[in-house]
């Protein structure tokens, strides 16, 4: 959620809107839409664009994938007519990948606001911006004010707060401040007009904070210790190396790839090259201990850190235990997929509880009220 | 035993074995097959997209594989329409294709010759978002999975890119130890 704005019922996480239509077990309230008629997103990265797209895409469009039915019910019934994606710097520093902003563009029936000509007057630095820059100058297929649905692209705007609705105006106040981005530090930083911020407000139905991962600081995980909040990835020397260097010393080897070391940003490609990096880190490592640690020891390993976490042991030993074996999977995919073959639809997504009801009646699991 | 996940290439590793009662418990299986299941793991996948048949040798379009370093790994043969990330699967290259051949994922990133670059047709709009996610890309970089073979791109070098070693975080630079 973001610092300076309230729970309320019309302000939700991103996460909740994407457990919603996929059928995530923790399985969140429905978001208003039958009541929406403008949505704000805060964020740019490609979980924006995807709630975005959910929301403005015809759901006729939708009917032959796996969106659960009651979920197409509701994007049928949903009054939203615009999107306004909100993000605090400039396009060259939006998270979003060049793909899923052209899946927007190419929606049928959606379109762009057209940028402004100051916004997109920027220099790209990288392939990757240039082409971004170029697709946001094109704009969307369909043509601005042809359509019943669109969305805009709010640069160098930041959320300062929000007014909540009341008996004098049915929608939230979103106040924003402007801003403009350091060409150097790329940081961003108010927008002054004679030494005055700039700001405005926006009134807005739904607002959807997407601000990539949050860890907690209350987490008890073992690695918590190593967890920077700021950074928001586990502190990580060259090589992944997490807890030491010290090769002789008996505390265990920890190491961090990918995004619990860098973050939750680069694709698979950047992650696989940094699980390269970091095996090659825990060969160098291992070719260099001392001669009395014994590598060709039977016990595969004596640390602590390398069992299953607690909570797998523990849940492995409780009666009620929430394992779901491959075979398990295999008989719900198998169900699925039939449930939907009389409607053309890919699969037709149980949620948690009717999946191992499912499993119950189909005997591959002990029933609840059976288990010893 | 529960089935297996997949786990074929790791020394050891924890599968679920569910008991009468409808618990579980948690054994430490050793993979002393390992090598062998990953390779035919390997195999499986080749088959899958593709289906590779090997050109009676002398005969086919030659594929010359290179490492970040411009050392040859392997010259191999391949028939008119074998994709490059297919035919490396099938010689056993080291070219990641995570996707399987889909265009959502950059790791069968390859660099090619100047002169065979330009005899393939221009990448798509898809091929190209993948590509701006590349690590080390060049101007004659192409998915591998997306360059079809033809006779005239017999000889035909693909190099795979450079990983930066120690790779750092937060802008720090690497220290030696």
């Amino acid at each position: 959620m973001h610092l300076q704005l309230p729970r309320d019922k019309g302000i939700i996480s991103a996460l909740d809107i994407v457990h919603w239509y996929t059928r995530h077990p923790s399985n969140p309230a429905p978001p208003p839409l039958h009541s929406a008629n403008h949505v704000s997103i805060i964020g740019m990265g490609n979980v924006s664009l995807d709630v975005a797209r959910m929301l403005l895409c015809p759901p006729s469009l939708l009917e032959k994938y796996d969106v659960p039915s009651h979920v197409l019910d509701a994007l049928r019934k949903s009054q939203v007519k615009h999107v306004s994606v909100i993000g605090r710097r400039g396009p060259l520093e939006a998270a979003f990948t060049t793909k899923e902003l052209r899946e927007m563009m190419n929606l049928p029936d959606v379109a762009l606001r057209p940028l402004e000509e100051s916004v997109s007057n920027v220099q790209a630095r990288t392939r990757q911006q240039s082409r971004t820059l170029e697709l946001l100058k094109k704009g969307s297929r369909a043509a601005f004010g042809t359509t019943l649905r669109t969305w805009s692209l709010d640069f160098y705007r930041n959320p300062l707060g929000v007014t909540l609705p009341s008996s004098d105006s049915p929608s939230y106040s979103l106040s924003l401040e402007h801003t403009t981005v350091d060409p150097i530090t790329r940081r961003a930083g108010p927008l002054l007009d004679s030494g005055v911020p700039v700001t405005s407000t926006l009134p807005t139905s739904l607002i959807v904070t997407a601000m990539g991962f949050h860890a907690e600081s209350s987490s008890t995980a073992p690695y918590a210790q190593w967890y920077d909040l700021n950074q928001k990835h586990i502190k990580t020397l060259p090589g992944g190396r997490v807890s030491t260097t010290n090769l002789d010393s008996d505390e265990p080897k920890i190491y961090a790839s990918g995004w619990a070391a860098t973050g939750a940003k680069g694709v698979l490609a950047s992650t696989m090259m940094d699980a390269y990096s970091v095996a090659e880190a825990i060969l160098e490592d291992w070719t260099n201990l001392t001669p009395s640690s014994d590598p060709h020891s039977e016990a595969v390993s004596s640390s602590p850190w390398d069992a299953p976490p607690p909570e797998i042991m523990k849940s492995l030993s409780s009666p009620d235990s929430e394992i779901t074996t491959y075979n398990d999977w295999l008989a719900i995919d198998a169900e699925e997929v039939r449930r939907a073959s009389t409607e053309g639809k890919e699969r037709e997504r149980m949620d948690w509880k009717e999946a191992k009801r499912f499993l119950y009646d189909k005997g591959l699991r002990v029933a609840e009220e059976d288990r010893s | 035993m529960e089935s297996q996940t997949r786990q074929s290439h790791v020394l050891a590793f924890w599968t679920p074995v569910r008991n009468p009662s409808g618990s579980f418990i948690l054994q430490l299986v050793r993979n002393n097959t390992a090598a062998n299941l990953y390779k035919s793991s390997l195999e499986h996948t080749a088959a899958a997209h593709g289906n590779i048949t090997r050109p009676r040798p002398g005969t086919g379009i030659k594929v010359n594989f290179k490492d970040s370093k411009g050392n040859l790994i392997k010259t191999v043969e391949a028939n008119e329409g074998d994709d490059i990330l297919s035919i490396a699967h099938e010689h056993d290259i080291d070219l990641e294709g995570a996707c399987e051949g889909s265009v959502a994922c950059s790791t069968c990133h390859v660099i090619l010759t100047a002169e065979h670059y330009d005899l393939l047709p221009e990448p798509e709009d898809d091929e190209n978002d993948m590509l701006d996610m590349a690590f080390g890309l060049t101007d004659t970089s192409r998915l591998g999975c997306q360059v079809k073979l033809t006779k005239e791109l017999d000889g035909i070098t693909a190099t795979l890119p450079s990983a930066t070693r120690n790779m750092f975080v937060d802008g720090k630079k690497p220290t030696h130890h």
